[in-house]
């Protein structure tokens, strides 16, 4: 029983780190520009869509194929940001999130076409097989996926707070009036905060790709679900909420399936950010946009 | 009228219940992701009703809108005094749970030696109430529209009456209305009911115009949808959403030039047009400017 | 000598109402200009447009002889001039020094530190809380530090927008006195006041706004200052 509930607490961090990952993408965009970004989403899918290409074509090496889905993040990003916030900055917040999900149409379907099948290959993070470890079963690419969530929020910690473009964003986050006063120039914190965002999303992208060894179509859908659900539960446009919703998301999923099975672990999910909108006080604040 | 264009705009009928369920909500000023939830239970109830209890497609209907109404209201209670994203995540929860609610739905009966029912992600088959009852694809679209026709003059009779004022101020700016001694609770609770039970007629109609729903159908994509007919149309005018919805299924699928990058083309308009229309196409200011021209 | 800031028959609108109805003055280098006005008369709107953050319809803005209207707010600051907001508009949860850097966002040069330090040997108070976040800071204090940001862009033009609102009377004296400060060091100064006797006292050239125009230009003596306090309050209301 202990073992049990050991061993899915494991696994849930794993599932929880990668959603982190997607989690501070989407919470930087929403915290410096204050709208959602719903083609989030489908750039790291196309991310990883170009990864696999490269690997289906030209087998290239996990570095490369990394290089490449963050890359190619990036690049989906910046088209987003040019078409869907840029436009709009002093506009319209409803404008800027339906055009973003005009283009998650848009991006979704111009994966398919280039790369028709249900399922790509990908190569796997980890040749070996999982580590026995006092009888818990640790898969390496868990242990790689807790690294690099790691590793990222201290990149964008130090980003933050020990950096002039960091101070930037701060300003601009508390208040894009006062920071346009100060001489910040808002239009080009927000390209930054987009590529870094974007880079982010294209790195847990390689990862999650790596880890399952195989790209779907779904993962546009899925990254934009489960990094929504990890951003809400932690508080939104918080980064360090949104590392903790994302691990209380892996968590919670994890000991559910267990118990419950697949369908009802999702119910739980979504029943929980249902129950916490409807009842928590802080949640009732309206949000901008 | 060849079976294809019969079947485009009887697709553009269904989906325009959606797109005017979501338009109703913004008219209240709410942004709502899961009015998918009741387009699916209205295909849903009135599939078991018809399939399974042998009702007529009408009482059916009829019973799936206020199935339709009634889950809104659940949905809507507990979230009433959410704004902006928070609503929207909101419904996007209670809808993602009521497609996996349909997932996990298995009830058969046996009707005519055959189970029928719906059998969770393997969809609920057989709903052939207008196929067993002799209605014609053409009297079927028929049939849809004039009930399209219907919600449509209810709309225009809403707007232009105390209803309608009502409802753009309370969309506009709530603590205004509420000082002016309307009960914007009751309001958006009116509002979330009509909502439900107009996606849920859309449902219906849908379930028995395809005779086989699974519940695939009923997820994020096509709630995202038709909040972008809605809003890409303009809310302007109930004509808006319906634009919407005839820019994309009529001219986009219907047209079959753009077969394989639909999406691409119609994502990409979107983004355009909203660049230099950002309130849609048929907003405020181009009705008033419309109805100056013709009157 | 033709003035360092030229404002020409400005138009600013918020969708269809105009805010500004086509306003002209002339700011003097090395002056102390200030602009006296009823609320709404558009004094915050002209503030807003001169720092870039609003477009104007149509008229024109020279700075040193450069025409900027139709620049962004950050390319604004670059040039020279610097806003203190009416509100202040500080960064809360930015500790003040970080606040001053933000300040200096579009200078490169190496002395920035070195003016975080000046600025905060000037403004004892804000010494004091050097560490702390600017949202825990008193009206006062927070005002000082609006003042100090906006100087870390070492700006030939200041603009300041009500910096006496909602402070007790010693804080407000300690307010002009730096103005008077910064005018004798060289700093040209716009002022935008409701304290209009404060305001008469330090100013060179006076303009008083109303309704989007502006209706009087004068020094300080050419109108009583009593009728001066009237209009600044009241507008010269047709009966």
């Amino acid at each position: 029983m202990l073992a049990d509930l050991l061993q899915n607490t494991l696994d849930g961090l794993a599932a929880g780190a990668s959603y982190a990952l997607i989690a501070v993408g989407f919470t930087l965009i929403f915290g410096v520009l204050r709208r959602a970004n719903l083609s989030y989403g489908p750039a790291i899918m196309l991310g990883s869509y170009a990864a696999a290409f490269a690997f289906q074509n030209y087998g290239l090496g996990l570095i490369a194929l990394a290089g490449i889905c963050v890359f190619a993040s990036v690049l989906a990003g910046a088209y987003v940001e040019r078409l869907c916030f840029a436009p709009h900055r002093k506009g319209s917040a409803i404008a800027a999130m339906v055009a973003s999900f005009a283009l998650w149409m848009q991006l979704e379907e111009v994966a398919m076409l280039v790369m028709p099948k249900h399922l790509y290959a990908f190569p796997p993070l980890n040749q070996g097989g999982p580590l026995d470890f006092a009888g818990f079963t640790v898969r390496v690419e868990a242990l790689v996926m807790l690294g690099a969530a790691t590793a990222v929020c201290a990149l964008v910690w130090w980003i933050l707070y020990r950096t002039r473009f960091g101070l930037a964003t701060r300003a601009v986050i508390e208040s894009s009036r006062a920071a346009e006063l100060s001489g910040i120039s808002v239009p080009r914190v927000y390209i930054g905060v987009f590529a870094l965002a974007s880079a982010i999303g294209g790195l847990a992208g390689f990862l999650i790709s790596a880890s399952f060894e195989q790209v779907t179509p779904m993962l546009g859908m899925w990254s934009t679900l489960k990094g929504l659900l990890a951003m809400m539960l932690g508080g939104l446009g918080s980064l360090p909420g949104a590392v903790v919703g994302a691990l209380a998301l892996g968590l919670l999923e994890a000991h559910s399936q267990w118990y419950l099975g697949p369908q009802l672990r999702d119910l739980i999910a979504f029943l929980l950010l249902f129950v916490l909108l409807a009842i928590g006080p802080r949640w009732m604040t309206p949000s901008n946009g | 009228m060849d079976d294809y264009l019969i079947g485009v705009l009887t697709n553009i009928g269904l989906f325009g219940f959606m797109a005017l369920s979501a338009y109703l909500l913004l008219l209240a000023g709410e942004m709502s992701f899961g009015q998918q939830a009741f387009f699916g239970v209205g295909a849903y109830s009135g599939g078991m009703l018809t399939a399974m209890l042998g009702w007529p497609l009408p009482a059916a209907a009829l019973a799936a809108m206020a199935m339709g109404a009634l889950a809104a209201l659940i949905v809507a209670l507990p979230t009433l005094r959410l704004r902006g994203l928070y609503f929207a995540m909101a419904t996007l929860a209670a809808a993602e749970m009521a497609r996996i609610g349909f997932e996990l739905l298995h009830w058969q009966v046996v009707v005519a030696g055959e189970p029928t029912g719906p059998d969770g992600t393997q969809g609920f088959r057989g709903i052939r109430w207008v196929f067993e009852n002799g209605v014609e694809p053409g009297t079927y679209l028929a049939i849809i529209w004039t009930l399209l026709a219907m919600v449509v003059g209810l709309f225009i009779a809403m707007e232009r009456s105390r209803l309608g004022a009502a409802l753009r101020g309370v969309g506009e700016d709530p603590e205004l209305s509420a000082s002016l001694g309307l009960n914007v609770i009751r309001v958006k609770l009116a509002v979330a009911a009509a909502a439900g039970a107009l996606a849920a007629l859309g449902g219906v109609l849908y379930a028995h115009h395809n005779t086989y729903i699974e519940p695939r159908n009923f997820d994020i994509m096509l709630g995202v949808h038709s909040l972008a007919y809605a809003l890409i149309g303009g809310l302007g005018t109930v004509f808006g959403p319906l634009l919407g919805v005839l820019v994309d299924i009529g001219l986009l699928e219907g047209s079959r030039v753009f077969q394989g990058y639909r999406m691409i083309v119609f994502g990409g308009l979107v983004a355009l047009l909203l660049m230099v229309r950002p309130r849609g196409l048929l907003d405020e200011g181009t009705v008033q400017w419309i109805k100056r021209r013709f009157s | 000598m033709s003035a360092l800031l030229q404002i020409k028959d400005l138009v600013t609108a918020y969708g269809k109402i105009e805010a500004l109805k086509g306003v002209s003055l002339d700011v003097q280098e090395g002056s102390i200009t200030c602009l006296l006005g009823p609320n709404g008369a558009g004094k915050t709107t002209l503030m807003m447009t001169v720092a870039g953050i609003l477009k104007p319809k149509a008229g024109a803005i020279a700075f040193a002889g450069h025409e900027i209207s139709e620049q962004q707010a950050h390319a604004i600051v670059a040039a020279g001039i610097a806003l203190v907001p009416e509100n202040r508009l500080m960064f809360p949860n930015m500790t003040v020094v970080e606040n001053l850097q933000a300040g200096a966002y579009q200078r490169r040069d190496r002395e920035i530190g070195a003016d975080v330090d000046k600025l905060l040997v000037r403004f004892p108070r804000l010494k004091d809380r050097a560490e702390q976040n600017a949202g825990t800071l008193s009206g006062g204090e927070q005002q000082m530090l609006a003042v100090a940001r906006a100087l870390m862009s070492r700006p030939k033009l200041l603009l300041m927008d009500e910096p006496s609102l909602g402070l007790a009377p010693l804080v407000v004296e300690e307010i002009f006195r730096i103005i008077t400060e910064l005018h004798r060091d060289g700093t040209t100064i716009f002022l935008v006041e409701q304290n209009a006797h404060m305001a008469l006292k330090v100013a060179g050239h006076f303009y008083l706004m109303e309704q989007g125009k502006v209706t009087f230009s004068g020094d300080p003596g050419s109108l009583a200052e009593d009728e001066v306090i009237k209009r600044a309050y009241l507008g010269s209301a047709k009966l």
